[in-house]
């Protein structure tokens, strides 16, 4: 993902002179490659995540286009109350890219998670929040937040994410992709746990059961007739996100089936108290229960 | 020059204003009234009232936004808007809020009033104005009680490692914050020491005499440091029992204690009979 990440803000930085990478001493080699070719553009704040924020929202004030970049969990959660007045309460167009989503900073541990920040970012006027499910989708999701003149939230992992998609992807901002079609069930995922329930339905369909997937990689502005007219054609209906399952996507699919009056039991798939555990990123979301193995286990006694 | 007479006519302003409204930050808007009036019509800020988002204009950031009245009472005498919008401060439907509040006041550049924010802001802008290599300035007024934000130092600290020095960082030195003093809250007798110790060119004035505070602001700064100006003033500057007094920070006068506010702001019993017409 950082690697994505890096490829797509190198090519926005040298076709657009407004494009800055404001940095929190978050930087990695990528950011060396841009910082050598654009010294000026690239702009580290130091470990000071709020001063990071607010001076990208005074930057965008005077018409640049800042991406800001470290942790998540020290953006949502450190910068919460500048996110709020000083970007998306004026409306500012900085774009704020959490990386470390989910428990994929596995060695570090809960302090370095980010797993309620959808459920602080989702509810905040102005802001668009986006968690792509791979490299690909994260390319093109930055590219869409830099299309657009307000605040935006991309919620990105680490390296190892896997590729889930063949050839050129057509990504629009609130637009739901329907990754696998099925007929039991279905789940609606978002971020690059994804790839993991993909093991998980492939299992299921080994036992004779099919699921649809619908990636909902835009969490805010939620294209909540989408997700409703999905839900209305099944009996079964679950939602999957490495985030607490209050707050989240899960919460979001409550909502949905509550605003449409949708007689649905949903089961939400995450996590429950703070991640746990140290490791590779698939020991850890083993030890949280949100591997493949457990997923599946999940679905199939349900489904 | 004698301008008592002008800032008594101010501070006058200011508290009519906020007696019509029953609430404002009034003690906080006193201790700045000669700053704002120097940058606003003394030549040190340079605006543009038909067109406040004039590309070469200066920039102006309130930090401490409870000092809001005292912006407003400028921007209104100089033409950002009419004077009668005054009267409509943190009412209904006004563009006049309790903090100033982005966009909805002409001239103000950002919404601010929870503390430690407004400097960051500023020094995004000044950067910005660098990298552009842009000749606007940024002036922005902290509260030295603000000053306990943490973020303020993270961005002083970066201003001063990147050279910000298009950035004025005035501070309202009035020793006071709501509860008590700031050497009482904080063990803060000065707060010079901290701004010279991340490096700023500290410069220390009568923040009541406006010829001082002129001279200082329009003194070209021929280090690359970032300027901080000290401004060294009394809470709640002009009315006697308000002075330096903390139970003022957030309050407006009882019937007894109206007599001080009229008596030595010149208000007359039909101003006070209007404004009560109008809360």
């Amino acid at each position: 993902m950082q690697r994505a990440y890096m490829s797509a803000l190198y090519e926005l930085i040298r076709k657009d002179n407004r494009v800055v990478s404001c940095l929190s001493d978050s930087g990695t080699d990528y950011d060396e490659l841009i910082a050598r070719e654009f010294p000026d553009r690239v702009i580290n704040f130091g470990i000071s995540e709020n001063n990071q924020v607010t001076a990208a929202a005074g930057m965008a004030a005077v018409g640049k286009i800042p991406f800001v970049y470290t942790t998540g969990a020290f953006l949502a959660y450190r910068s919460y109350e500048f996110i709020r007045d000083d970007v998306c309460m004026q409306n500012r167009n900085v774009k704020i890219v959490g990386m470390g989503s989910g428990l994929s900073w596995s060695t570090l541990g809960a302090t370095h998670h980010a797993t309620e920040d959808l459920a602080l970012l989702k509810n905040m006027p102005n802001l668009t929040v986006i968690t792509p499910a791979s490299p690909k989708e994260l390319i093109a999701a930055v590219n869409a937040a830099y299309e657009i003149d307000s605040p935006v939230y991309i919620r990105m992992g680490m390296s190892a994410e896997k590729e889930i998609y063949d050839g050129e992807i057509d990504f629009e901002i609130g637009k739901n992709e329907v990754i696998a079609d099925g007929e039991d069930a279905i789940v609606f995922v978002t971020g690059s746990i994804v790839s993991q329930l993909l093991e998980a339905k492939q299992k299921l369909n080994e036992s004779g059961k099919t699921i649809k997937i619908v990636n909902v990689h835009t969490i805010a502005p939620l294209n909540k007739m989408a997700i409703a007219s999905e839900i209305e054609k099944f009996d079964k209906v679950f939602s999957l996100e490495e985030h607490n399952v209050n707050g989240g996507l899960g919460s979001s699919i409550a909502d949905v089936i509550a605003e449409f009056g949708l007689n649905k039991k949903l089961t939400k798939i995450g996590l429950h108290t703070f991640g746990t555990g140290f490791g590779t990123h698939s020991q850890v979301l083993k030890a949280n229960k949100l591997d493949s193995d457990s997923i599946f286990d999940l679905l199939n006694a349900n489904i | 020059m004698d301008y008592s007479m002008l800032t008594k006519k101010i501070r006058k302003d200011i508290f009519l204003t906020a007696y019509s409204a029953s609430v404002a930050h009034i003690a906080s808007a006193f201790s700045i009234v000669e700053t704002m009036y120097v940058l606003y019509e003394q030549g040190v800020l340079r605006y543009n009232p038909e067109n406040p988002q004039d590309p070469d204009r200066d920039y102006f950031i309130l930090s401490k936004g409870h000092g809001s009245l005292a912006l407003y009472n400028e921007l209104s005498r100089v033409g950002f808007f009419d004077k009668d919008v005054l009267m409509s401060f943190s009412k209904p439907g006004s563009i006049l809020g309790g903090e100033p509040c982005y966009p909805n006041t002409p001239g103000v550049e950002c919404s601010t009033g929870s503390l430690g924010h407004g400097l960051s802001f500023a020094v995004g802008i000044a950067k910005a104005k660098k990298m552009d290599n842009r000749k606007e300035k940024v002036y922005c007024l902290l509260g030295d009680g603000e000053c306990e934000e943490g973020s303020t130092w993270e961005a002083i600290m970066f201003a001063h490692h990147m050279k910000l020095d298009n950035l004025i960082v005035l501070v309202d030195c009035n020793k006071v914050q709501k509860m008590d003093t700031l050497e009482a809250v904080m063990g803060i007798e000065s707060i010079r020491p901290h701004f010279e110790a991340f490096g700023c060119e500290v410069f220390e004035v009568d923040g009541h005499d406006i010829d001082s505070i002129r001279e200082c602001l329009l003194k070209d700064n021929n280090t690359d440091k970032v300027k901080v100006v000290l401004l060294n003033t009394v809470k709640g500057k002009g009315v006697s029992i308000m002075e330096n007094n903390p139970k003022w920070h957030w309050r407006l006068p009882k019937k007894k204690e109206l007599k001080y506010f009229m008596s030595e702001l010149d208000i007359s019993e039909e101003e006070i009979r209007v404004c009560k017409e109008l809360t």
